[in-house]
This record gives C-alpha cells, sequence and structure tokens, in this order.
C-alpha cells in the first residue's frame, strides 16, 4: 500500500477520534488534496478528462467544500466541539471495524494487485461515511458523512484507470457534485440557526 | 438526428420564467406540454426508434415516457391553478418555474438515457431539482424534511453509482450501454456483478422507498406541496423504476443476491407500511404509506419477472396515476380545512363533490378494486407468485394487503361520507381545475378495461424484456 493510500486512511479515521469541527474539514481538505495527488501521479493531465477530474478533486473537494463550510460555521460561532460519532468505546470499535472489513472485502474480491489497496481504502472510507451518517444527529455532521460518502466514492473510481473517460461525464459530475455542495452549504446555514443543532434522522 | 433529442426542447422556456414575472406557473404548464406532445409522438406516433451511445426509444423508453409526462402534465395544471387563485403561493416563484422545467428534462433524459452514467447522472439531477422544491418558507419542518430526502438521495443514488462500477468492473470495462448489457450473456460466478445488482437493489431501492431505507419518504411526502409530493410520487418514482427495469433487463441480474433481496425487500416494505397505517391520522401520511407498499409489490413483481412482469408494468403505471390523483386531492382537502388529520374531515362527497369523487375512486383503485389497472396488475403478480411455489410470499402478500384494505377504508371512508368537524365555507368547486384529474383516471379504467392496441404493444415488448413470453 502506498505512503498516500496509507495517509488517506489514516486521515479517514483521526476526525472521529477528535471531537471538532476543524478537524473534521482538515480531514475532508486531506481527503481531496491524497486524491487528487494519487490521480495526477498515476494519470498525469493528458487529456480533458484527466483535468475536470482534477479540478474535481483538488480545487472543490480539497479546498471549496471545507472552505465554505468553515465560514458557515465560522460566522455562526459555533461550539468548538463536534462528536461526528458518539465519543464512546463501541462507536470506536465500529469504526475500527469498518476499516477491518473494508480490507478483508478488498483481500477476497478477484481484483490486480494494483487495485487492492485502492478498492480496501475506499470501501474502508464508504463504511466509515455509513457509520458517521447513521450516528449523527447534528446537520454538520451529516454534511461531513455526505461528503465523506462522495470521497468514498471518488476512491472506487480511481482505482482503476478508464480507457475512455468522457469528458463531458466528468463535467456533468463535477457539475452535481457543485450543486449538492450549494445545496448542502444552504441547508447547514438555514435549517440550523447555531449551524450544530439536531438535525432529522439520516440513513 | 436521435428523436429522443426533441425532448430537451422544454430548457427553452427557461428563459421565459424570472423572478418577479407573473407567468411563471403556467410557463411550466407549456413546458409540460410540449414535452408531453413530443413524448407522445416518440411513444405512439410512429417515429423511428433506434438507439446510439446515449439515448434510445426502445419499448421501456416509449412506455414510460408516455406515463410520466401525462402525470407531469397534471401536477403542472394542478399547480398553476393553484397560483392563479393566490399569486403569492410557491408555485408561481420563479425558483419553481426553473426547478420544475430541470426537473422534467432530467427526468425525460432518465427514461430515455442508453448509458448507465447518463442515467445516473439525470436521475441525480432530478433528486437535486426536487429538494429546494419541499421546502417550503413558512413550514421549519419541510426544510428538514428536504435535507433528508437529499442525503438519502445521495447515499441511494452513490450506492446505485457502486452497483453501476461492480458491473462495469465485473465486465472487464465492455460497455456501459444498456441495449449491448440486455443481449450480453451472463457470466459464471463473478462476485463484482452479484454485489453490483445488490447494490442497484439497494441505492435504487432507497429511492423507491423500499425497506429498510425508506424513512425518508412519509416524513417528505407530508411537507412537501401536494404538487411536489404528485411530482416525486408519480414522476419520479416511475423514472427511477425505469432504471431498476433496465438493470434487470441485463441476463442474469435476478439470478444472485438481488432476485431475492427484491422479494425480502417487498415484503418487508408491505409489512411495515401495512402498519403505519394502521397507526396514522394524517391523510398525506396514509398515501405515502400506501406508497411504499406498492413499491413493496412492484419489488416483489420485479424479484419474481417471467410472468408477473406484465402485472408488475400495468401496477407500476396505473399507481403513477392514482397517487397523482389522490395527492393532488388532498392538496385541495387541505387547502379546504386547513388539516390533514383525517378525523376532522368529513362530508366530502356534499363539501367539495369532485374532490370527494376523486378521493373516493382514487382510493378504490389504491385498494386494487376492479376494473382498475391496479386490480389486474396486482392479480398478475398474485398468480405468478402462486405459480412460483413461493408459498410463504405468498401468504404474507395476501396478509399484508387485507391488513392494508381494512386500515385504509377505515380511514378514509369516513371522510368522503362522514360527518366533519370542521365546518369551511367554499363557493361551489368547478370543474376545469379536475380536468387534468379525470384524464388520469379514464386512463387508469382503460388499462383495466380496454388498452388501445399500440399502448399494449408497448406493455408487452417491455414485458418480454423482463422475461415474460
Amino acid at each position: 500500500m502506498s505512503t498516500a493510500l496509507v495517509v488517506f486512511v489514516l486521515v479517514l479515521l483521526l476526525p472521529l477520534f477528535l471531537a471538532s469541527w476543524r478537524v473534521s474539514l482538515v480531514g475532508l481538505a486531506s481527503q481531496g488534496a491524497i486524491m487528487a495527488w494519487l490521480a495526477y501521479d498515476r494519470d498525469g493531465v493528458t487529456t480533458v478528462a484527466d483535468g475536470v477530474r482534477l479540478v474535481d478533486l483538488g480545487l472543490v473537494r480539497a479546498v471549496i467544500v471545507p472552505a465554505l463550510l468553515y465560514r458557515v460555521m465560522a460566522t455562526r460561532r459555533a461550539d468548538a466541539r463536534n462528536d461526528v460519532i458518539a465519543p464512546n468505546l463501541v462507536s470506536w470499535a465500529l469504526a475500527l471495524t469498518a476499516v477491518l472489513v473494508g480490507f478483508r472485502f478488498a483481500a477476497h474480491m478477484p481484483l490486480p494487485d494494483a487495485e487492492r489497496p485502492f478498492v480496501a481504502a475506499a470501501a474502508a472510507a464508504l463504511l466509515l461515511a455509513m457509520l458517521v451518517l447513521a450516528s449523527s444527529e447534528r446537520v454538520f455532521s451529516q454534511v461531513v458523512g455526505v461528503f465523506r460518502f462522495e470521497n468514498a466514492l471518488a476512491l472506487f473510481e480511481l482505482s482503476r484507470p478508464e480507457p475512455e473517460a468522457e469528458p463531458g461525464f466528468r463535467v456533468g459530475l463535477l457539475v452535481v457534485l457543485v450543486v449538492t455542495i450549494g445545496l448542502a452549504r444552504w441547508y447547514l446555514r438555514t435549517l440550523t440557526p447555531a449551524g450544530d443543532a439536531p438535525a432529522p434522522e439520516a440513513p | 438526428m436521435n428523436p429522443a433529442l426533441w425532448l430537451l426542447a422544454p430548457l427553452a422556456f427557461l428563459v421565459l420564467v424570472g423572478p418577479g414575472r407573473r407567468h411563471n406557473a403556467i410557463t411550466l404548464v407549456a413546458a409540460a406540454t410540449v414535452e408531453v406532445i413530443v413524448a407522445t409522438v416518440i411513444a405512439i406516433g410512429g417515429v423511428d426508434t433506434g438507439a446510439d451511445d446515449l439515448l434510445t426509444t426502445d419499448a421501456t423508453a416509449r412506455l414510460f415516457l408516455l406515463v410520466i409526462d401525462w402525470a407531469f402534465v397534471g401536477v403542472v395544471v394542478y399547480a398553476w391553478n393553484r397560483a392563479r387563485v393566490d399569486a403569492t403561493r410557491p408555485e408561481a416563484s420563479a425558483r419553481r418555474g426553473y426547478l420544475g422545467i430541470v426537473f422534467l428534462v432530467a427526468m425525460n433524459v432518465v427514461v430515455v438515457a442508453n448509458h448507465m452514467l447518463l442515467a445516473w447522472l439525470a436521475l441525480e439531477v432530478t433528486s437535486l431539482a426536487a429538494a429546494p422544491q419541499i421546502a417550503q418558507a413558512n413550514l421549519p419542518g419541510s426544510r428538514g424534511a428536504s435535507w433528508r430526502y437529499l442525503v438519502f438521495s445521495v447515499v441511494g443514488l452513490g450506492l446505485a453509482s457502486l452497483g453501476f462500477w461492480c458491473l462495469d468492473h465485473g465486465g472487464g470495462h465492455a460497455t456501459m450501454r444498456f441495449d449491448v448489457l440486455a443481449h450480453t450473456a451472463a457470466p459464471a460466478d463473478d462476485p463484482w456483478r452479484d454485489l453490483g445488482f445488490a447494490l442497484l437493489v439497494l441505492g435504487l431501492g432507497t429511492k423507491l422507498g423500499l425497506a429498510p431505507m425508506y424513512s425518508w419518504l412519509p416524513e417528505t411526502y407530508d411537507e412537501a406541496p401536494a404538487a411536489v409530493t404528485a411530482m416525486l410520487a408519480a414522476v419520479q418514482f416511475n423514472g427511477t423504476l425505469v432504471l431498476l427495469v433496465r438493470v434487470l433487463q441485463i441476463p442474469g441480474a435476478r439470478d444472485g443476491v438481488a432476485g431475492d433481496a427484491l422479494l425480502v425487500l417487498g415484503l418487508a416494505s408491505m409489512a411495515l407500511s401495512a402498519g403505519s397505517i394502521l397507526a396514522t391520522r394524517n391523510i398525506k401520511r396514509l398515501v405515502a404509506y400506501a406508497s411504499i407498499n406498492h413499491a413493496g409489490v412492484i419489488a416483489i413483481g420485479l424479484g419474481l419477472g417471467g410472468e408477473a412482469a406484465y402485472g408488475v408494468l400495468l401496477y407500476a403505471v396505473s399507481n403513477a396515476f392514482i397517487k397523482a390523483i389522490l395527492f393532488l386531492s388532498i392538496g385541495h382537502i387541505e387547502a379546504h380545512y386547513q388539516t390533514k388529520q383525517m378525523r376532522d374531515v368529513g362530508g366530502l362527497i356534499k363539501d367539495l363533490p369532485y374532490t370527494g369523487l376523486f378521493l373516493m375512486v382514487g382510493t378504490f383503485a389504491l385498494l386494487g378494486f376492479p376494473p382498475f389497472g391496479s386490480f389486474l396488475g396486482e392479480l398478475l403478480i398474485l398468480s405468478a407468485l402462486a405459480a412460483s411455489g413461493q408459498m410463504l410470499v405468498f401468504a404474507g402478500f395476501c396478509a399484508v394487503i387485507a391488513t392494508t384494505f381494512i386500515a385504509t377504508g377505515r380511514s378514509v371512508f369516513p371522510m368522503i361520507w362522514g360527518e366533519s368537524r370542521i365546518k369551511a365555507t367554499w363557493h361551489s368547486q368547478r370543474l376545469l381545475p379536475h380536468l387534468p384529474k379525470l384524464v388520469l383516471l379514464i386512463a387508469l379504467v382503460m388499462m383495466g378495461l380496454y388498452l388501445p392496441a399500440s399502448v399494449n404493444t408497448l406493455f408487452r415488448e417491455v414485458a418480454a424484456s423482463m422475461g415474460a413470453r
């Protein structure tokens, strides 16, 4: 497993143990930056589709998402503490189990060796995102869960080179992501006056 | 040029919508009218059918184009009438105009998409266009419901996209074209394909309101304005169903986990909804739970495939029209009595005769009475279930249907014939705003009694693509 993927798994886990919304945003930014590096390191920027993907990962996910959410939370003067999962041993054990399950899944599926670490990290990221969404009552934590989920899907896509990626589809995916960000920010601003009040139950 | 490209024409109406303009609602009606004309010409007008890398006008697309566009016209005519009566209503706003047109075009793209990624993207766009329409400025609860809808949509569609990724992985990037996949032999023992189909059932099942990820549906349907609820229940539901049908048209899709998952999730959804129908006192929630019930019936039919296919199609199309009729009628009731509580409403047949009549007939259709298409559809699914030897599912199905029947009748019929606790004044009802519902009702009855040959051929072609003989 490459160093970048090891760091990716670490930035998946750390914000779950450090109960701060700022750390959660740093986690999201780091995920985006690492994925951008992984994409650039493997494929470079040889086509329009590669360029759009780099903007998606390196600009939108690594910079714009955390910056927009930071502005909302800072404007609301939200408390520094924010648990994205319940702060207890059961939740922490579940988080670690999710990572193990992700790696076991990748070990069992028929995969080329080069793809296996990507799929392991992506599966772990997906399970952790589901854990965050299932256990969060606060809108901010749910927004973080949604973007963790989106990042996990992006890492799955990164796991194998696409033979003929259509730039049109890449742009479409980017537009959908940007609109999702805009909506998430709107809900974070309007749904909870303090940006951290309990929200409706999530899946 | 692929004729399906004409379905993008309503986007031109976006330039006519704008803040402060008085005709936003009628612009949406005009866009929907153009779309329904194009859809009808494509579906039964003898236009050359075919498929390219992105779009197709096969039988599945043509059948569901008819369904979603006619249902959408009914919904927007209702919304226009609400905006006409009261210009401050949200139905008159530019936001609803923009989002309505984007939703309409994206939904049509879902139906005619021949490429997995295009279909998925268009469905995502419909969710992003629908979410802000659920929120109402004066109802804080509706914003929570809207957010919840968005979260479940992101998760459901995310799982579906992962399902497509797994299918693509299993096929070694062979193709993402539905029409090619539908004629590709299933490889033996491919865990990526099994996982892909299972994730697609779970993800698209979330959008359909199937258990276990159904809890967004009652809240969203309850809190959204009636027109938006009808749009989600009658239009988006069927667009999502098209995507699931296309997945199940791939050879071997039901052979792994997906077939069993559809049966289990379908029965679980039916059982959960029956319990909730018994408990609720809110008419909108009752029909929302009935929608979960219908999703369960459709999932069971899809899981069976083969001889149940024709019944599933009849049932799904009937339910699109039933839900549009019922939710729009409930919108009138809510506006009149300012309540959704069933015990506060009574004597509808005297007080609001057209609304009462549509609620009554819609409820009979909802419960699967003859001569409606839902009756025939349910009968065909039940007979396929019995023929398949799944007697435990058959028994559970019958028990849940009986419970739903009793619980719904007990709650809804007193609203129509009982005494009202709330006396509201209302000038006599005009027929004109109810005409779209009348058209949908006529279609509903025709599906139970007589289908024109061209439409029946569409049903048979789609059923054949799902394994019917």
